[in-house]
């Protein structure tokens, strides 16, 4: 039998404990209210915070320095990168982020999108949803 | 249905009185947010972990929200992104499979606590589950939640265009599952 989604009903089949709602409002409430005291206790913290990040800094550039100039000056020369092709960068890169991150991303490749009109731009947002990978698309254009 | 217009009132008390305001923000979006975050997550554990960290995110950012138009379509996004988080940290951390509902309702105490759905109810359930991640999104916002696809573009950052096909595919995947199974 051919079932088309308007007839399923709509009726909810999950379940919550008796009181949830109250219960959750309620700690949901405090939290925000505990949170504002923290905010308060923290004060003097982080007044201080700004100048222990800058003493903090200080003395990381000043280790970083040192390492750096220990390196160069006793380094060959050649390049410490590996040679990587785009495509097995933007492999790896696509195994480690998910897809929603990947959206995000494509808003800030400026010259490309300035580059696209806007129904292309609905293609590719189109695309994206149906998990068809990022980079398949950009081959395509 | 967007709710821009009955929520003028709680823009107005997060200027003056932000305490109050949060609060009916908490007692008017609760449930709604709690119910989009579940049929996500699909277990309540998380959804509930969920929610809160809405809430508290949607707390801690109040300050910010008041350049948003809309608080309805903030906090979905809000929330839409903590269940993605937990769906995420659930994947990496367990073997537990949800792609397959109806088994894991059997057979497990969760399941036969909080779910009861009949065999059409489940079917559905696990049909959606087969959808890539945001078109789930985007399915379970227009058929459950109603949401304009003007609204949905705000909180998923996606153009109309997309989301409507995206719907439209969306239904033809799930009914096709549904006839098929």
């Amino acid at each position: 039998m051919m079932k088309e989604l308007k007839e399923i009903s709509n009726k909810n089949p999950f379940k919550v404990p008796e009181n949830y709602f109250d219960e959750v409002k309620r700690k949901i409430i405090s939290s925000a209210a505990f949170y504002n005291s923290e905010r308060k206790e923290k004060s003097l913290y982080r007044k201080l915070r700004p100048y222990i990040a800058v003493a903090a800094s200080i003395a990381v550039l000043t280790v970083l320095s040192y390492t750096a100039i220990h390196i160069l000056s006793t380094a060959k020369d050649k390049s410490v990168f590996p040679e990587i092709t785009l495509n097995e960068f933007s492999d790896n890169y696509l195994n480690d982020i998910d897809i929603l991150t990947l959206e995000e991303s494509i808003g800030s490749i400026e010259p490309d999108v300035a580059r696209i009109d806007i129904n292309t731009k609905d293609i590719i947002d189109y695309l994206v949803l149906e998990n068809i990978d990022i980079n398949d698309i950009y081959e395509q254009l | 249905m967007g709710n821009n217009k009955p929520d003028s009132d709680i823009f107005e008390l997060l200027n003056t009185d932000v305490n109050k305001g949060f609060r009916i923000v908490v007692e008017r979006y609760s449930s709604k947010l709690y119910w989009h975050i579940r049929r996500l997550v699909i277990l309540h554990e998380d959804a509930d972990d969920a929610l809160q960290n809405t809430f508290i995110n949607a707390w801690r950012n109040i300050g910010n929200f008041r350049n948003e138009s809309s608080i309805y379509t903030w906090l979905y996004a809000i929330a839409t992104n903590e269940s993605l988080a937990i769906i995420n940290k659930r994947r990496k951390n367990t073997a537990v499979s949800l792609d397959d509902l109806g088994s894991f309702f059997a057979n497990s105490h969760e399941g036969s606590t909080w779910f009861d759905g009949d065999e059409v109810q489940t079917k559905l359930q696990n049909a959606i589950l087969q959808l890539p991640e945001k078109q789930r999104i985007v399915f379970n916002l227009k058929y459950f939640d109603d949401m304009t696809y003007k609204e949905m573009s705000k909180v998923l950052d996606t153009s109309v265009g997309a989301l409507k096909a995206s719907y439209h595919h969306a239904v033809k995947k799930i009914e096709n599952i549904i006839n098929n199974d």
